[in-house]
């Protein structure tokens, strides 16, 4: 019924779908499964009008068709329930469920309350959820606003007279297993009004409600299969599906970390977010921690540059006890940040590489206090060597600089600042393929001078290729710890085993 | 297309207004002026002008600081009121201990809104706009509601106010040095250093280290410091201070800093741009008297160039939501 034929979208250099096809009959639940960044996320926003494919189309009962909008993709029967849901806190749930809609509860002028929430009574209804309209979705846990978000979907069959397909997008991640199964009690009572696709890590959960499955890899799909067809580890080998060149990641030149513990955690803890983590760091080692989206270990990276103090459990850096209340107090002791939003946490866009580089220590461009501008440049120009920042000189705007460069830029800034312990926060997002092995470089460079490196990475190569530990980490928690010493690298599929 | 292609453009477009366009239209009004009238470019009318722009723009000068890192600061005219009053109260008592208590009175309530904005994360134009409401009526409960008259002894403690120096009135000379010591705080001093991060680009700031709370308290007491260092001033050319003393001064002064070229968001331009453009506001003042607008219809026209500057000059690329 619903098609995607050929689809491709490239972001910048990033190719988040290569000629993705997929099917979606009546009736039917289509579960899709892949590792972060397969582009699961940006297929369901192409199939919800978020976004237009670059080349490919959408069909709709064997004719091309264009959203061009998310109404667009509304009409067509498309409705979405956001990962990161989309409901208006300060609005009731009539109110959410309208949204936009309102005009034809209008009487005199005015909208008609008891009209809209007889309306929205309707929705929830299809929901078996007996909610009081009027209720703001504020006082709503979170299970109970995503039934509000899925009665909103179903609002739409009033709207269109096109069979509905409404988009899951990792709807479990976040409840319980009591709430799960009335979601999936009402999907499966729903099924015969609509088509659904379940987005999910959780495999077992996909083989449950699924139909049909599609595996998706690198922005393509790799496989897709009835449900009866598929297991766990075959969809483990599906998902990660492609050798790692040990060359790539400069394995030769990981070292054994040395001795001394630079930075120590035990029962660390921020609520709601991970629990009862456990780790050393030492000099020269790189640390990597393997998790999916909400498996706490971006929450736990933002804690160690005091983003997020930790509401538990010791931090311990250098063998003192720490709590980092603010970056600054992070910084202080030695503690340098590579985020991930590079250009919003990075840089500062519309400043000079040489302001960017001296920006976490401008102690050391200071003669007598004062700063001296031909200092600066001086440190900014050697760094600008030593990295090869491709940049026309040191006073160039950093928001004329590739992906790349800007990244040697933040990496800069904190080799200035002498920092010892580095926070890698997916480093190579948005990179091509020769910057990121720059980064690799870079990465072992910093390694052999004795730094300490926590790193969370884009993909599982990464992390199996870069790191000499690994911390694998599921809902919160760490699920195991892998030793990974080149020659003892855990394979992809034992790390994926303990994060899905 | 590369993602970042339309918000570029729009930053070169806007650096270049900011850029250069201050100047010419500094030369342009002093030339039409000049013709329309030609008595205008004389040496002594043009010193009479810097004379009146000086006290403008020092308060000019240090809402800039604040503008810089991405906030306002609507409390400047009333700080520089209670300065005057103070200044007048305590002449005649307190000699020359007058001027530090009323530079002292400026940093504190400066200090204090931006402690509080910093602490209780409340934006700055609701704390300013609060505290211009005290340190206004601190100056009202003080004078009694009334303009006080600075007699001749306190007078003779103000001569470095209505003197001249070298033949220069000495407010141009208080002007230049604070121009002077302005440009140098930004341009050579961490805080100044960190206080254009903080505008061009704050989360990022943050993520570097820098104690961000810290900067914006220092930017909002050196502004009302000005402040009152500007009330001193006018006390002294008017020999007189009074709780509305610098009353409509609110709007042309940041009519200078965005008409200077300092971006209203923060991040880009400084003091030496501040010092064009209160000299474009005074021109524009005399102008609008030579060619007969009204007094009272001034002000409509500081808030037509104000809307029009920072039509021009904001950063399409960095103000997503507009409220």
């Amino acid at each position: 019924m619903l098609s995607v034929k050929n689809v491709s979208k490239t972001f910048g250099v990033v190719q988040a779908l290569d000629d993705v096809s997929l099917e979606i009959n009546e009736n039917e639940v289509v579960g899709l499964v892949g590792e972060n960044g397969a582009g699961k996320s940006t297929l369901m926003r192409v199939l919800a009008g978020v976004y237009a494919p670059d080349r490919g189309s959408l069909q709709l009962g064997g004719k091309s068709i264009v959203f061009g909008s998310p109404t667009g993709a509304n009409l067509n029967g498309i409705g979405i329930v956001f990962q990161e849901q989309s409901l208006l806190p300060n609005l009731s749930i009539a109110e959410n469920i309208y949204l936009g809609q309102e005009r034809q509860f209008v009487r005199l002028g005015l909208i008609s309350r008891q009209r809209l929430n007889a309306a929205a009574r309707r929705q929830l209804e299809k929901v078996h959820a007996d909610f009081d309209p009027r209720t703001r979705t504020s006082e709503l846990n979170f299970a109970a606003r995503q039934m509000v978000e899925l009665a909103k979907a179903l609002a739409l069959e009033e709207r269109t007279d096109r069979h509905l397909v409404i988009l899951l997008d990792e709807p479990t991640s976040m409840l319980e297993q009591r709430d799960i199964d009335i979601l999936f009690a009402r999907v499966r009572a729903l099924r015969a009004r609509a088509s659904f696709v379940f987005v999910s890590h959780r495999l077992e959960e996909v083989l449950e409600i699924s139909d049909r499955i599609y595996v998706m890899k690198d922005g393509r799909v790799v496989a897709h299969m009835p449900v009866a067809d598929a297991t766990v580890p075959q969809l483990h080998q599906l998902m990660v599906g492609r050798d790692r060149h040990a060359e790539y990641y400069r394995e030769s030149r990981q070292h054994a970390p040395r001795a001394e513990v630079v930075m120590e955690a035990s029962g660390l803890a921020v609520d709601g977010a991970y629990r009862e983590i456990d780790f050393t760091l030492r000099k020269g080692e790189v640390l990597g921690i393997a998790g999916v989206i909400g498996s706490g270990r971006e929450e736990l990276t933002r804690t160690l540059f005091g983003f997020l103090p930790q509401t538990r459990g010791k931090l311990r850096v250098n063998g003192r006890e720490v709590r980092l209340n603010s970056p600054s107090e992070a910084a202080d002791i030695g503690i340098g940040y590579i985020p991930r939003e590079r250009r919003v946490e990075g840089l500062v866009l519309p400043l000079s590489v040489a302001v960017n580089m001296t920006l976490a220590s401008l102690q050391a461009v200071k003669i007598r206090g004062v700063i001296s501008p031909k200092r600066e440049r001086e440190l900014a120009k050697r760094w600008v060597e030593k990295l090869h920042v491709r940049t026309p000189s040191v006073d160039t705007l950093c928001l004329q600089l590739s992906g790349g460069n800007q990244q040697k830029v933040v990496l800069s800034k904190w080799m200035n600042a002498r920092s010892r312990i580095l926070i890698f926060d997916h480093p190579t997002r948005g990179l091509d393929v020769g910057a990121k092995e720059e980064v690799y470089e870079l990465i072992r460079d910093l390694s052999d001078d004795g730094i300490a490196i926590v790193l969370t990475a884009d993909t599982l190569e990464e992390t199996i290729g870069l790191c000499h530990s690994i911390l694998a980490m599921r809902d919160g928690r760490v699920t195991a710890r892998f030793d990974a010493s080149p020659g003892s690298k855990p394979s992809q599929v034992d790390l994926i085993r303990h994060m899905v | 297309m590369p993602p970042n292609t339309a918000a570029r453009n729009w930053i070169s477009i806007a650096t270049r207004m900011r850029g250069i366009a201050p100047l010419l239209v500094l030369i342009g009004l002093v030339a039409l002026i000049g013709m329309l009238k030609p008595g205008f470019l004389t040496l002594d009318t043009l010193v009479v002008v810097m004379a009146d722009t000086a006290t403008l723009f020092i308060i000019a000068a240090g809402v800039t600081f604040v503008i810089m890192l991405g906030g306002i600061d609507l409390s400047i005219q009333s700080v520089a009121s209670l300065s005057s009053v103070i200044v007048a109260m305590m002449l005649p008592g307190a000699g020359y201990w007058a001027f530090p208590a009323a530079l002292m009175a400026g940093l504190f309530t400066g200090a204090f809104s931006g402690i509080v904005h910093v602490w209780l994360r409340i934006p700055s134009f609701i704390v300013t706009l609060a505290t211009s409401g005290l340190a206004s009526a601190a100056a009202l409960l003080l004078s009694q509601a009334r303009s006080i008259t600075i007699g001749q002894s306190g007078r003779a403690f103000l001569t470095w106010v209505t003197g001249r120096l070298f033949g220069v009135p000495s407010v141009i000379i208080v002007g230049a040095m604070v121009a002077a010591a302005g440009i140098w705080i930004q341009r050579y001093t961490a805080f100044g250093r960190y206080s254009t991060a903080i505008g061009a680009g704050e989360a990022a700031t943050v993520a570097s280290g820098v104690k961000v709370n810290r900067q914006k308290a220092i930017a909002y007491a050196l502004s009302a410091g000005l402040s009152a260092l500007a009330g001193i001033l006018l006390a002294g050319r008017m020999s007189s201070g009074s709780p509305t003393l610098a009353n409509e001064l609110l709007l042309p002064a940041i009519a200078a800093v965005v008409v200077g070229g300092t971006a209203i968001t923060g991040g880009a331009g400084g003091i030496g741009r501040t010092v064009l453009g209160a000299l474009i506001i005074a021109v524009v003042r005399v102008g609008m008297t030579f060619v007969g607008i009204n007094i009272f219809a001034q002000q409509m026209v500081f808030g037509l160039v104000l809307i029009v500057a920072v039509a021009i000059t904001i950063d399409r690329g960095k103000v997503l939501i507009v409220k």
